[in-house]
């Protein structure tokens, strides 16, 4: 008896001594009980030094043609436009994302027309950076720069996210240097907000501001699950209602402007549009979340693995696809020549094809995507089989930078400073990153000439 | 002898203990990572969430869209129905009682509500609540999800809240906060002789425009208030960190007397009052009773007719003492019209007694009057 007391007293205080902690710990973050208030100091510590404030400079041209008038007073060697540069600057934010080749995501907005864009680390060390590639479509850019010893932010599975998750925003709002403010994930699968061409966001009430763009948008393990973009303000402040890139699809884009240094973008060949509740009553499906497909495009990847005018897609490599809008730009930023699994509805049933992602093939174009000087002329590849083969010019606006330059309707680019150009992905290639003086050959009526845009 | 084994009857323990302790950590080392500081505690722990309460609470809410007849664009003699205010609601019952913001359908002659899921119903307006702006409306659908709710829990100062509901019409949006103040329950709250926004619970979550009649609720998706963006819409103020809800008891009693009777009826004596001052108290010799001094009377109200008159100091209601002007308030708001209410008053040194019948209060009539001829669309859109 008297020996097994304290053996008792002894399990006892050792269970004591080894779960004392956990019952501690059960009662966090929410209520404190004496202890250490919660704070998101540590994730905050571990990631703050992978993002950086971004300063750009450059010239932005404004155009402006000069009316009839002043040229019958000027004469007729007076230039017909007046072309005016003025330099801008602006700020946002960055995230680096691979420490040892130096990459730096941001937004495409915040180094758009940039000349120099300098990167700032959170520990006052300042790089020069240069453009890996971006993407106007998805606002998306890549930057590298050359330091040592810097600290990447990993990037999270962000399809793994729910509404109501903590979030944490990292940036540099109106300059004031870094900044971190907090919320929660208000709503995923954001889209048809018109900000964007490709819309998949993540919405938070994080206060997001001008100056957050291309900042780290984190889960509470420090993980990036965003890239700050938007917000919505009627009067230009932040009303709680912000905007993030999930990083899957900058994890997809950023795979490609690596490989590529431009984005390959992948179309499945549907033309659709969102799922009512009616359509889909229709259609016998109990749900109205999906995409609904109108047409197929012959010859798409999306008619060779078998999908049909009338199917609904419901899924995307298993993640449930909310709106038309979120499978479009999933798709697109994807890359081509993946292979994804979609899941459809069918007759009230569901099945799974796999689809090859094709590459979309530039066959028109609004051209000021390629150059600022050539907004307002529509493009497109010249007849096939056509001598030479070009870029034919199919409509210029009035007015338009284009029309200011000389560029008149059928006249065929034949190439760029002196690179020939056989089609629109040449033309593209050709005038990517180059903002500054071009000469254009091109064909007009059997003569060949060169114009001069800037 | 007794103390030296004492002593190696409690070193024997500890050291066994300390010694189980030891070999327990080393075989399971994942104890040890609990003991860490908190920093580690949440970068190892799975994330802390509010998606329970959202899959609870976001269901319930439903994206409110009114249209109303309006001069047709084409053809200036026609009328048409053409969209006209946004809002949330939310759905209280399984039967499909939803309440909302008045201000969010007043002046609607169709109200279309978008659940969730995909479906979208036309609703009919049960009642209106103008002092509190609130109205229930109700549709009929099966299968109805309700927002969770807990009449006995008492929301407090700092308790984490997630406002639900679809600002600007940008989709179904949780925004989180803390309570910043908790308003009140009483039926006078929001009236004209109330002190406003004080009434109201406070927080700090954004909510805006298209946000108002959605649901305020705690961190286990109960119904803690019903959003309203009428306030700082109609200050014309951005107001980021400062959001008003109608406290969950009150909207509940209204929806359940609109539901039961079509209209909340609240009682009217006609007086308005002041607490009388601590000095003038001891010269008067109150004693423990406070009073409220009339300062006004309608004159045609029912006070004045039953004989009340200015300076007359109010003691006590039915035997009870009186406290403070807000509770008075809602005990008159809450007494039901025809009801005879026993003043106790001082009026020259002396105390005496009068009986007052209560009488209806009018005085939001007009208003729910110039809500159904559809007056002023300018100041409709102004508000969500």
């Amino acid at each position: 008896m008297r020996s097994t007391r304290p053996v008792v007293c002894a399990l006892a205080l050792s269970l004591g001594l080894v779960l004392s902690p956990i019952t501690v710990q059960a009662a966090l973050p929410l209520a404190v009980d004496g202890q250490a208030l919660p704070s998101l100091a540590p994730i905050v510590a571990q990631a703050s030094p992978g993002v950086v404030n971004i300063s750009v400079s450059g010239k932005k041209v404004t155009r402006q043609a000069i009316p009839e008038p002043f040229r019958f007073f000027f004469g007729p060697n007076m230039p017909n436009e007046q072309v005016q540069e003025r330099p801008f600057q602006a700020l946002g934010s960055g995230v680096i994302v691979d420490a040892d080749k130096g990459y730096v995501i941001t937004n495409h907005h915040v180094i758009d027309e940039a000349d120099d864009i300098m990167v700032t680390l959170k520990d006052g060390r300042e790089f020069k950076a240069k453009l890996v590639g971006d993407d106007s479509q998805s606002d998306i850019a890549l930057l590298q720069i050359d330091g040592k010893d810097l600290t990447a932010i990993p990037l999270a599975n962000s399809d793994a996210l729910q509404v109501g998750d903590f979030a944490i925003a990292i940036g540099n709002p109106f300059g004031l240097g870094q900044t971190v403010t907090s919320g929660i994930i208000s709503a995923l699968g954001r889209s048809g907000l018109n900000i964007e061409n490709l819309e998949n966001f993540i919405q938070t009430d994080a206060a997001i501001n001008s100056g957050n763009s291309g900042g780290a948008l984190l889960n509470l393990k420090g993980e990036l699950i965003g890239i700050n973009t938007a917000i919505l303000g009627p009067n230009g402040g932040n009303i709680g209602i912000g905007f993030a890139i999930p990083a899957n699809m900058v994890k997809n884009l950023m795979e490609q402007l690596v490989k590529y240094g431009e984005v390959r973008r992948a179309i499945l060949g549907i033309s659709g549009g969102e799922l009512t509740s009616d359509l889909a009553k229709t259609f016998g499906y109990d749900k109205q979340k999906g995409a609904f497909v109108n047409q197929v495009m012959p010859g798409s990847a999306a008619e060779e693995a078998g999908i049909e005018a009338g199917d609904i897609i419901v899924s995307l490599d298993g993640n449930p696809v909310g709106s038309f809008g979120e499978l479009r730009a999933k798709i697109a930023t994807m890359g081509a020549g993946k292979q994804v699994k979609l899941g459809l509805i069918r007759d009230g049933k569901e099945r799974t094809v796999t689809v090859t992602l094709k590459q979309a093939d530039l066959t028109e174009a609004k051209a000021s995507v390629l150059h600022s000087a050539l907004d307002g002329a529509t493009l497109t590849d010249s007849e096939p089989g056509s001598k030479p083969a070009g870029v034919l010019v199919k409509e210029v606006a009035e007015n338009s930078p284009a029309a200011a330059a000389g560029l008149r309707k059928g006249d065929l680019i034949l190439g760029v400073n002196r690179v020939r150009t056989e089609n629109l992905d040449d033309l593209r290639k050709a005038l990517k990153g180059k903002h500054k003086l071009l000469a254009i050959n091109i064909k007009r009526d059997n003569s060949s000439l060169y114009l001069v845009l800037r | 002898m007794k103390l030296t084994s004492l002593l190696s009857y409690f070193v024997k323990a500890i050291l066994l203990g300390a010694a189980v302790a030891g070999l327990l950590l080393l075989a399971f080392p994942k104890l040890r990572y609990q003991s860490g500081d908190y920093g580690s505690e949440i970068l190892n722990s799975p994330p802390i969430s509010y998606a329970a309460a959202v899959r609870l609470a976001g269901p319930a809410v439903v994206n409110i869209y009114t249209r109303s007849f309006q001069r047709s664009l084409r053809d200036g003699n026609d009328t048409e129905l053409r969209p006209k205010s946004l809002g949330s609601g939310v759905i209280m019952t399984a039967k499909g009682q939803i309440l909302t913001n008045y201000h969010v359908i007043a002046d609607a002659d169709q109200i279309i509500v978008a659940l969730q899921d995909g479906r979208i119903l036309t609703a009919d307006l049960v009642g209106v609540d103008v002092p509190t702006d609130l109205a229930v409306l109700s549709i009929s659908a099966d299968n109805l999800p309700v927002i969770p709710q807990d009449q006995k829990r008492t929301p407090e100062v700092g308790d984490v809240v997630l406002a639900i509901g679809n600002p600007y019409n940008v989709g179904q949006t949780i925004t989180q906060g803390i309570i910043s103040a908790t308003g009140r329950n009483g039926l006078s709250s929001m009236g004209p002789d109330s002190n406003g926004r004080q009434d109201l619970l406070q927080t700090d979550a954004a909510i805006n425009s298209g946000n108002s009649g959605g649901a305020l609720v705690n961190t286990r998706g109960e119904l803690v208030g019903i959003n309203t963006a009428a306030y700082h819409l109609s200050s014309n103020q951005e107001s980021y960190g400062i959001s008003f809800a109608i406290p969950y008891r009150l909207a509940r009693r209204i929806m359940t007397e609109l539901i039961a009777n079509g209209r909340v009826s609240r009682g009217y004596v006609g007086v308005s009052t002041v607490e009388v001052d601590p000095v003038t108290a001891r010269l008067l010799n109150l004693g423990d009773l406070s009073g409220l001094v009339v300062e006004n009377l309608d004159p045609n109200g029912p006070g004045a007719k039953a004989g009340l008159a200015r300076g007359d100091v109010l003691l006590m209601i039915d035997d009870q003492p009186l406290q403070g002007v807000r509770s008075v308030m809602d005990r008159i708001a809450e007494s039901k019209p025809g009801q005879v209410v026993r003043f106790t008053v001082l009026r020259e040194g002396k105390r005496q007694e009068i009986p007052v019948t209560i009488e209806e209060d009018l005085r939001f009539q007009h208003l729910r009057q110039k809500g159904s001829e559809g007056e002023s669309p300018a100041s409709a859109a102004e508000k969500s």
